[in-house]
């Protein structure tokens, strides 16, 4: 009778059957095909429903924020509408020679004129005090950054934050290392959490953070984060000389 | 094969930590290019809201049930498949007149794979739901609160029926189920993947 087997099904997913039990089990898994095919079946259903019926509440709080973020990100069509009509009454062609000489001139102002973000870069060197027992860690992060060696620095940084993982000056060279590896995403979530927080590092990780904009060419937002320096920060006069030439 | 994750996995964790800040990093990065392709073929803003949502709620669920590993950069991925999703809801919507740009992504196999991975567990996903809603109301109750609550000598004790009764119930309709999906169309489509 199938609903035997489904109690069947039931009970060796619960590890409930017997040694002897369950060696006949499995044989008739192996011999019989559509045996199998139904168990293969009653399992995935059960892991999938298990796993949605769990995460029911979860998944309405991700619902949350992501619609939130949706809102914030995707601007309301409206304000695309008007664009979309005047493009459609363009030539193409012409429209495509006008964004080329619109991109020349942006790499001609941007050459002369937008601040690049290596006249900004001078970190300072990486000296950690000794913490814990990992001497030759320390050793290589040090040279490594110093040497400007970022890739070694943040392997070594890692496995030193591994030890200390509230040291928040490691976890702010790491995010230097990001930085100048171009992998923006880990930088800046180290940045936001250093700057939000109340280490005696926060000022350095708005100022690194306004640094990242730049290297990404998000100039208004480097120049918004740039202007919550306060002007007690030893940071304060890089930031005002940054700011003026954005 | 290989199941290193990408740096970008941090996308997937973010999603199952809901940690919004890391989750605006891909409304920043990538929306952008998802709204203009869904606007650019016959949709609006809405429309790409919507698809990005799903899109991401999937990922989500494959995260948490499969222990989904990104093992190749996360903008392409979604890219495709956020894609792939609106042309999917056209032809739902039976807009047969649409012309569809294509664009110049090129995708390694790799992400191919992974797409696809994503594909069918949405698909399976969608089976089981479907399915679910079929079977009577008493049986949904019962799965429902199987799954929620582990213990089923609690489940017992708030559907007022003995233990045995419960787990007696709970296989059947669990077998119930497991017939519906089996005769479908849809899983014999999926079993030829």
């Amino acid at each position: 009778m199938k609903e035997d087997s489904y109690i069947l099904f039931d009970n060796y997913l619960n590890k409930e059957l017997s040694a002897s039990e369950l060696i006949s089990f499995e044989e008739k898994l192996n011999a019989d095909a559509d045996f199998k095919q139904e168990f293969e079946i009653y399992k995935a259903l059960e892991t999938s429903l298990a796993s949605r019926f769990k995460n029911e509440e979860a998944e309405k709080e991700l619902r949350n924020t992501i619609s939130k973020l949706g809102s914030k990100y995707i601007k309301p069509e409206d304000s695309v509408k008007k664009k979309g009509k005047i493009i459609s009454l363009f030539n193409y062609k012409q429209l495509m020679v006008a964004a080329s000489i619109a991109m020349l001139i942006g790499f001609f102002l941007f050459n002369n004129g937008e601040p690049v973000y290596s006249d900004f870069s001078n970190h300072n060197a990486l000296e950690l005090v000794v913490r814990g027992n990992n001497n030759e860690a320390i050793v290589k992060a040090q040279d490594a950054f110093n040497s400007k060696n970022y890739k070694e620095a943040l392997q070594q940084l890692t496995v030193l934050s591994e030890t200390n993982s509230d040291d928040t000056e490691i976890e702010l060279y790491k995010g230097i290392c990001y930085l100048e590896l171009n992998v923006y995403v880990e930088a800046d979530v180290i940045f936001d959490a250093i700057s939000s927080g109340n280490s005696a590092f926060v000022n350095t990780a708005t100022w690194y953070k306004a640094l990242s904009m730049l290297k990404q060419e998000q100039f208004e937002a480097c120049k918004y984060i740039l202007k919550t320096i306060p002007e007690s920060a030893a940071e304060y006069k890089q930031a005002q000389k940054l700011l003026k030439k954005l | 094969m290989n199941q290193k994750p990408h740096a970008d996995h941090i996308y997937i964790e973010a999603l199952l930590k809901n940690n919004s800040r890391v989750l605006s990093k891909i409304y920043e990065k990538f929306s952008h290019k998802i709204v203009s392709y869904v606007r650019n073929n016959n949709g609006n803003s809405d429309d790409a809201q919507d698809i990005i949502q799903e899109t991401l709620v999937t990922i989500y669920h494959q995260a948490k049930e499969k222990n989904f590993i990104l093992t190749c950069p996360f903008d392409a991925y979604f890219y495709l498949l956020c894609k792939r999703r609106w042309l999917n809801e056209l032809k739902k919507r039976g807009n047969s007149r649409v012309t569809i740009l294509d664009d110049d992504t090129s995708i390694t196999e790799e992400q191919e794979q992974q797409v696809e991975e994503t594909e069918i567990f949405e698909k399976q996903h969608q089976l089981f739901e479907s399915k679910f809603k079929e079977l009577g109301a008493k049986c949904q109750e019962l799965l429902k609160t199987t799954f929620k609550i582990k213990s089923m000598e609690k489940v017992a004790e708030i559907l007022g029926v003995t233990y045995g009764y419960a787990r007696k119930k709970k296989s059947q309709c669990m077998g119930k189920l497991t017939q519906l999906v089996k005769d479908s169309n849809e899983f014999h489509q999926l079993k030829a993947y």
